[in-house]
């Protein structure tokens, strides 16, 4: 895989979901396209090296959402999401064997699959920073339960944003380099080929 | 050359445990060791960005504009109403500064103590389109294409839709861009509530209902409201927090969507209020740039 597609790929989609932000909100919810870029390369690229392409895609995430502090100023931590997206990546490794990779609703399952994993590792890693170092929790003053919630409903509409997304980045294919390993045998089947 | 035992962590899948054990250490790192690395790393990576995020905004704003953007008056009627609008708004804001120098004469010739400093000499603005809002959530930052180059300063309020409060500039400015902290995401705004159509001039504005309006999480502000006064839906809460920047005083912030009543105490209500137009949905935002007697700029006092 081309790292150099990858990290473009990651920051590009992060910077749209930055900048068009309420294009694909319906009140709390709101679809990203980072997550079905992470996933693209979590079900195409090595397996060894999905965990730190996934880490590349949590990295974007953080840059580009700073997290506001209890006296107003703005911080951007990197870190819950890179162990975010890792956790939704490995999640999605062990389907790869299991989803018919041509059929785009088993892609977008894969996103919601992968989105509701990195939002658990996210808010977990949330409570765990806010325990550790005594500072309110980002959806404050929301309630937990409550951000659960808007989280699983946003990887829901990940999973429908990534139908499309999907389709995009599945013509690019070929710029991404990916390893193919599928071993053409000969057969009655490709003599006419 | 790494010694051995480092490439021995720089490879293979003991790499991806390195680099998650790094993650967690920065994820619980305190905000000092954060601060003095972090905003400026993410401003350069940002930065050549720009262009995109500002794309998606603009993209968003055609196929998506903002409701008030469906108003089916001419543009004339809509400027002339946001004059109108401001006009009240200069007109509150100079009745609440009259207050408060009366207040302020009280207090001199009560305590016949010097005043202090914090009177304007100055005041400057400037315009920058909202770049990038947050985005893993619709209630986050949004960012702004006008940094210290242009005279933005830390603290300094900002404006969307003519004269309606929308935030405060945060600490993270960059030469050419800053990040807006939205009013939804303030701790606590001190307002009053006017009606739609403005104060009665011949009474005094202390009369308004006051509330303390603080954040529910969802975007909009719940207060409870002691006062006899009518307090309906549609009233426009209008900022009189004095720890805000002087030029957010006076200015539009919400307008109540609810009121209930409060069992255990009768005179009080509940209000909600929601933002009347919110940082993330504007295309441009005005910064207001408060230049002090003693040489500060800027800033909550």
């Amino acid at each position: 895989m081309r790292w150099s597609v990858h990290f473009l790929a990651v920051l590009l989609a992060a910077a749209l979901d930055a900048g068009l932000g309420g294009l694909f909100e319906i009140g709390s919810i709101r679809a990203s396209i980072l997550p079905s870029v992470v996933v693209f390369v979590a079900l195409a690229a090595p397996k060894r090296i999905v965990m730190r392409a996934a880490m590349a895609g949590g990295l974007a995430c953080d840059l580009f959402a700073p997290t506001v502090l209890a006296d107003g100023s703005a911080l951007v931590v990197p870190g819950p999401h890179i162990l975010a997206f890792a956790l939704g990546a490995s999640a999605v490794v062990p389907l790869r064997g299991l989803l018919y990779r041509q059929n785009p609703v088993s892609n977008a399952a894969a996103v919601v699959v992968f989105s509701a994993f990195a939002s658990l590792g996210w808010i977990s890693i949330s409570i765990v920073r806010s325990a550790v170092l005594g500072s309110a929790v980002p959806w404050w003053p929301a309630s937990g339960v409550g951000e659960l919630l808007v989280q699983l409903m946003s990887a829901l509409a990940d999973g429908v944003l990534g139908l499309v997304v999907f389709w995009v980045l599945t013509r690019t294919k070929p710029i991404w380099g990916f390893e193919s390993k599928t071993r053409l045998a000969p057969g009655v089947a490709r003599e006419g080929l | 050359m790494l010694p051995a035992r480092v490439q021995h962590l720089l490879t293979g899948r003991r790499l991806d445990w390195t680099l998650l054990a790094c993650a967690l250490v920065v994820s619980v790192a305190p905000v000092r060791m954060l601060r003095p690395w972090t905003n400026d790393l993410a401003r350069l990576v940002l930065v050549p960005f720009v262009p995109v995020t500002h794309l998606g905004t603009s993209l968003r704003d055609r196929i998506r504009p903002s409701i008030e953007s469906f108003d089916p008056k001419s543009p004339e009627t809509i400027a002339l109403e946001a004059e109108v609008e401001r006009m009240r708004t200069l007109y509150e804001t100079s009745r609440l500064d009259a207050l408060r120098l009366e207040e302020v004469i009280r207090g001199l010739q009560a305590t016949s103590t010097r005043a202090g400093g914090g009177a304007l000499l100055d005041v400057g603005a400037t315009t920058g389109s909202v770049v990038a809002g947050d985005p893993n959530g619709p209630h986050g930052v949004v960012r702004i294409n006008a940094g210290s180059r242009h005279g933005v300063a830390a603290g300094s309020a900002v404006f969307v839709g003519g004269d309606v409060f929308a935030g405060l500039v945060t600490d993270d400015v960059g030469a050419f861009i800053s990040t807006v902290l939205p009013s939804t995401r303030l701790p606590s705004i001190g307002c009053r509530l006017f009606p739609v159509e403005g104060s009665d001039p011949a009474r005094t504005v202390a009369i308004a209902p006051g509330a303390v309006l603080k954040p529910t999480g969802r975007g909009t502000w719940t207060a409870e409201v002691a006062s006899a006064g009518e307090i309906a839906v549609g009233m426009i809460a209008r900022v009189t927090d004095e720890r805000l920047p002087r030029s957010a005083l006076g200015a539009r912030i919400g307008r109540i969507v609810a009121v209930e009543p409060i069992e255990q105490v009768p005179l009080a209500r509940r209000i909600e209020v929601e933002p009347i137009t919110e940082a993330r949905d504007a295309i441009s935002a005005v910064v207001v740039i408060e230049r002090r007697s003693d040489g500060g700029e800027g800033g909550p006092r």
